[in-house]
């Protein structure tokens, strides 16, 4: 039983998070929120209805609420801060590294809006993609990127329960339901979700595993066999695992709703050369920006769609061969 | 004058001794920046804040930051005279290993509350600190050195707006009013006069000093403390470099190294060997 559902569902990964909150927060209340004027869109009356002194709310300066974050979290609080995820992690970015990360402190930064499936309507300025790569570079940092709602809701008490600055990506609160209810969530692991075989591995991270899962369904029925890896903590990054299946497999294709410089694709290409050589096709936004659309749509235009990683994993199992 | 003061104006004799030495020790740091707060933080650690020096995480204490962190050479001489830590520690400063780094940092050094350095964040960060007293339903007080310069830096307006809307009564902050920035004097390089008027429209208690002297520091700090629905500002007029009449009001030692000759100077006028 691999916990995969039929993915025809949708679920919002926003409102599991402000569920997750509510299932710690009962027992402890060093738990808060911060926002910048970005309460409605975090969908949390439910926590500041039923916790009204545990939650501030800065007004829209995203710099500011970062550094009252850290002024919280320096006297034992444990804030998330959440808002879209593009002003946090680069209009605030400084205020992260030197005043979150440097200290060490236990501020939890909950972004909104990450990729092109968060700001499917807004456009590029609301999107983000490049923010696995500044957060990647930045000491200490944990890094999680759910796959659907359920997850999100295990995350993010997960998180709760770390020390220390942590990221995790939210998307616009339309994302596929992929797990059931009784999918765990390991902190750390990257996990093996499918396992047809040794031809080529397939890593991806968020909610486009499922362009992935839906690849790897069809390449095994055409004979190729795949190992389909999830690699929802992007940091620290379960190096084991992935060094394994790539000693297995000596070719990877890693799918993500990201600039392929700086994120999973540059992990695993760091994994590659630092432990276990193998070829490898980085799917993800080329080093060009996005543009407004439907997301599933603008996933197949960019190049991100379940044919392309079939045809990536071709190309390299073709390499194979010649070699 | 207070009775308090003239034990002030002895310490603060003494920590600017620590400053000259410890910069010349180290062949580095901002003497000019250090010297004009040298008599804010005596007052603050000497006289006004609630710390205990054997128990620096002591959750009840008042909270300090020095969001122009690069005048940590009198921050850590108070501190190490408070007792924080050793007074040997001083000449270390800015050397591998050692605790007391270029600027300030909150897990390396007993007695800092915050890490700071890059400008502009004492405010926001005093105000998340002053916001978390008041959930843990903690009567401490959250003091804030920021430089007049720093007023450049758009996030400290951002927190000053928020704080005034959160009434947050226990948060003081100085403006160390010297009239220099790195690059020349303030109202050349970036134009701000009238420091006080922002802080007011925004909805922050004001007053204006003589950053030098004790009795105006201490009768302003009592005011600000018995304000509770508003943050205060505490507009500090300083002389950049005071205590040393060679660098008084001279921008070339923002960031100068005293060489033997000047030490040795400096010392005697402030008397010592």
């Amino acid at each position: 039983m691999d916990h995969i559902t039929a993915m025809d569902k949708i679920a919002s990964t926003r409102e599991a998070f402000i569920a997750g909150l509510l299932d710690v927060a009962p027992d402890d209340p060093k738990i808060c929120l911060v926002f910048a004027d970005s309460l409605k869109a975090a969908r949390a009356t439910p926590f500041t209805e039923k916790y009204p002194d545990r939650w501030f709310d800065v007004g829209i300066c995203e710099q500011n609420a970062v550094a009252f974050s850290a002024g919280l979290a320096s006297t034992g609080l444990k804030p998330f801060f959440n808002t879209y995820a593009g002003f946090i992690t680069m209009r605030a970015c400084e205020q992260v590294r030197s005043f979150v990360a440097y200290p060490h402190l236990n501020v939890k930064l909950v972004g909104l809006n990450g990729g092109i499936y968060g700001g499917e309507r807004e456009g590029v300025t609301h999107m983000v993609f490049e923010e696995f790569g500044i957060l990647r570079s930045i000491a200490g940092m944990d890094i999680v990127v759910p796959a659907d709602a359920g997850q999100v809701r295990k995350a993010t008490r997960a998180l709760a329960q770390r020390e220390g600055p942590g990221y995790m990506r939210l998307g616009s609160g339309r994302e596929p339901v992929i797990f059931d209810d009784a999918m765990p969530f390991d902190f750390g692991k990257a996990r093996v979700l499918r396992e047809y075989g040794t031809d080529a591995a397939i890593f991806a991270v968020g909610p486009i595993l499922k362009r992935a899962i839906l690849a790897a369904e069809t390449l095994a029925k055409e004979g190729i066999k795949t190992t389909l890896v999830e690699v929802h903590t992007l940091k620290p990054l379960d190096q084991d695992t992935i060094a394994e299946v790539l000693r297995k497999t000596r070719a990877a294709v890693t799918l993500e709703d990201h600039n392929i410089h700086g994120g999973l694709g540059s992990a695993v290409a760091e994994v590659i050369a630092e432990r276990e050589p193998a070829t490898l096709i980085r799917l993800g936004l080329r080093d060009v920006f996005a543009e407004s659309g439907d997301a599933e749509l603008l996933f197949d235009h960019f190049g991100m769609g379940a044919p392309h990683v079939c045809k990536a994993v071709k190309q390299l199992v073709a390499r194979k061969r010649k070699s | 004058m207070r009775p308090e003061v003239p034990p002030l104006i002895e310490k603060a004799r003494l920590l600017r001794r620590d400053v000259f030495s410890m910069i010349h020790q180290c062949g580095d740091g901002h003497p000019g920046a250090a010297l004009s707060i040298t008599d804010l933080l005596t007052a603050l650690y000497f006289h006004v804040m609630r710390v205990d020096p054997q128990n620096p995480d002591w959750p009840e204490r008042d909270r300090f930051i020095l969001s122009k962190g690069h005048g940590c050479p009198s921050y850590y001489a108070a501190l190490a005279r408070r007792g924080f830590f050793p007074v040997d520690w001083l000449p270390t400063l800015r050397k591998l290993g050692s605790p007391l780094q270029g600027h300030p940092v909150m897990k390396k050094t007993p007695g800092v509350d915050m890490t700071t350095g890059s400008l502009g964040h004492g405010i926001p960060i005093g105000a998340g600190m002053a916001a978390a007293g008041r959930l843990a339903k903690l009567d401490y007080y959250v003091y804030v050195i920021t430089g007049d310069g720093e007023l450049n830096e758009g996030i400290l307006w951002e927190a000053v707006q928020s704080a005034a809307h959160m009434k947050l009564g226990r948060l003081i902050a100085f403006v160390d009013n010297n009239g220099w920035q790195s690059g020349g004097v303030i109202k050349d390089v970036s134009g701000l006069t009238n420091l006080a008027a922002p802080f007011a429209a925004f909805g922050w208690h004001t007053q204006e000093i003589d950053g030098h002297d004790f009795s105006q520091i201490l009768d302003a700090i009592e005011k600000a403390k018995a304000e509770f629905e508003r943050p205060s500002v505490i507009i500090a007029h300083t002389v950049k470099g005071k205590g040393i009449p060679f660098t008084e009001n001279d921008n070339a030692w923002h960031k100068r190294v005293p060489n033997k000759e000047e030490l040795a100077a400096a010392l005697k006028y402030l008397g010592g060997s």
